[in-house]
């Protein structure tokens, strides 16, 4: 499968500030790839530079097999942008919004209606068709602003953090909606920092930290590594203090933390843990009502990762490059 | 050669298409009124109004004024506000070449100063009864001036910063002082050398003295070479425009 994307020791400097760090991926063609990080890992930067609006200090960047810094033009015209900010212009309609897109994107005359109208339809902002967007609703302006990036059916689509602050029902509007563009061959690139987001919907996720790339690979992948993070979820009848020295204590448990009426102990073995959490119930007269084993979170991959503690992390890491163990910090 | 036909004519087209919408949407701002509009007039009456002037050299003044006040208001007010709104990043990420976005700004400028110059010219015309000597030159003055003017304000909005107050300020002060060395109120005829020197390296000097050439039928300046001023001013305008938004690139603002 062909590359949509290579990045070649991609680096940024603002100023003596280092913001991404030499950093190199690829994402196959057809994938929805994941790249996730805290608020100021590189995440933005990294994607600006992907899409023309930040000069690269250092480093290549081919998408689709063309150099970005040579050949922009005819890159520019193969991809399509969602910023963090829904940028639709509100003195404009929603149809307004998209014509004047699809002439700057030069779609042929005889197709901008019908895909305007085939996206507003999809949207489920055809009868708002003809309102200005200054009265549409944080939800509808970022539908449209994702309808406006695609218009010209790009290959690639940059989304950058598409559904903070939306409500349930608009976040599984926006996650279908990207599952049917990847479907019919889209490629995603997906910037996050919401780990539900990247675990629900990519192939693979990259996680940045620091301006590094700290691991590549699948969301199953990179769980997997992380025995530590595996534990042991346990709720007693009655009220459970907020630590349980005894709790704590018993062999295996790394840590534990209340998690509403349950307690959640981590360890590398939990079914080692579970006799003697039921031995422990029995010796303290405590009824258990619940008691589930529970693998990681990507969340907790992430955690650990951008924490900077210790973990084996992913298959790939920098990719072409051997993986990376025992990181002992993020950087 | 044809796909560099093709290119040329959807570079064409978005800017055109660039320039339609910010028409559609900035023009009735209270900021390009403010600036755009009401500043060339109360510029006018602040120093004219009592003072013995005629019909025709008012209305040559006015026209040079409202050409330069209005075509440099845009740029500075509608780049940092779509900076701060984030649409600007659209327009840079799209399919079409830096020059070209950056035409599509002049033409807003450029348009709204026909449009207010024109406003101007119909009050001339009617109400002072002001005879036009030469309409051609007249017409290609305003044209010229409005793209040299337009690209003097693209300058200042090319200034990285989503907030327009940070660039209307510098760029109106600039304005004003041209004002005042460009001959618009003290013609270049009673000027001393110095001063005189110094106003022809004003692209204000030559709009005004073309636009006296058009309505009064007496310049100072060959008025080829105020036109010829006004075209080439325009384009090196262009210049620092380009540089700042790639340095912007590289600055990441």
């Amino acid at each position: 499968m062909n590359n949509a994307i290579e990045v070649e020791n991609l680096t940024k400097y603002y100023d003596k500030f280092l913001a991404v760090d030499h950093i190199n991926f690829t994402v196959k063609q057809g994938e929805i790839f994941g790249f996730l990080g805290p608020n100021g890992a590189g995440k933005t930067t990294t994607q600006r530079m992907l899409t023309t609006l930040l000069t690269p200090s250092e480093g290549t960047i081919r998408i689709f097999g063309r150099d970005l810094r040579s050949e922009s033009w005819a890159v520019k015209r193969q991809i399509g942008l969602v910023p963090e900010e829904s940028n639709v212009y509100p003195e404009l309609t929603a149809w307004d919004n998209l014509m004047f897109t699809a002439s700057i994107y030069r779609v042929p005359h005889g197709e901008r209606a019908k895909h305007a109208q085939e996206l507003l339809e999809t949207f489920g902002l055809w009868e708002k068709r003809a309102v200005k967007t200054e009265n549409f609703s944080k939800g509808m302006r970022r539908r449209l602003s994702i309808a406006m990036a695609i218009i010209h059916k790009p290959s690639l689509l940059f989304l950058d953090e598409p559904t903070p602050g939306l409500d349930a029902q608009s976040i599984h509007s926006i996650w279908e909606l990207i599952r049917r563009m990847n479907a019919e061959g889209t490629t995603i690139f997906l910037s996050t920092h919401q780990i539900e987001e990247a675990n629900q919907l990519c192939g693979r996720v990259a996680i940045i930290s620091h301006g590094k790339i700290a691991a590549i690979d699948t969301p199953e992948r990179l769980k997997a590594n992380f025995r530590r993070a595996q534990s042991v979820e346990v709720a007693f009848e009655g009220e459970v203090a907020e630590k349980s020295p005894g709790l704590e204590s018993l062999p295996g448990v790394t840590t534990q933390s209340k998690v509403g009426d349950k307690m959640r102990l981590y360890t590398e073995d939990p079914s080692a843990l579970l006799p003697r959490l039921i031995q422990y119930a029995e010796s303290q007269s405590l009824r258990i009502v619940s008691l589930n084993m529970l693998g990681p979170s990507l969340e907790d991959v992430f955690l650990e990762i951008t924490g900077g503690q210790m973990g084996v992390v992913g298959n790939e890491s920098q990719e072409g490059k051997p993986a990376r163990r025992g990181m002992g910090g993020s950087k | 050669m044809n796909q560099w036909l093709e290119r040329i004519k959807n570079e064409w087209a978005q800017a055109w298409t660039v320039a339609v919408k910010d028409v559609r949407v900035y023009y009735l701002r209270p900021g390009m009124i403010m600036f755009g509009f009401l500043m060339p007039f109360f510029m006018f009456f602040s120093f004219s109004v009592k003072r013995e002037l005629g019909a025709a050299e008012g209305v040559a003044r006015l026209l040079a004024l409202t050409v330069f006040f209005t075509a440099g208001a845009t740029g500075p007010f509608i780049i940092p506000t779509e900076r701060r709104m984030g649409t600007y990043d659209r327009l840079l990420a799209a399919p079409m070449s830096l020059l070209t976005l950056l035409l599509g700004k002049t033409a807003v400028g450029a348009f709204f100063a026909i449009a207010v110059s024109s406003v101007a010219l119909l009050a001339g015309l009617l109400f002072f009864q002001t005879t036009i000597i030469q309409p051609g030159l007249l017409a290609a003055g305003i044209l010229l001036g409005a793209f040299s003017f337009s690209t003097l304000g693209l300058v200042f909005g090319s200034i990285p910063t989503t907030n327009p107050g940070d660039v209307q300020m510098p760029s109106t002060l600039l304005r004003w002082g041209l004002l005042f060395i460009s001959g618009v109120f003290i013609p270049l005829s009673e000027m001393s050398p110095v001063a005189r020197t110094i106003a022809y390296f004003s692209p204000l000097t030559y709009a005004q003295d073309v636009m006296n050439h058009a309505v009064l039928g007496r310049g100072l300046i060959n008025p080829w070479l105020d036109l010829a001023v006004l075209l080439l001013s325009g384009v090196l305008f262009l210049w620092p425009s380009i540089k700042m938004h790639q340095r912007a690139r590289v600055l990441g603002r």
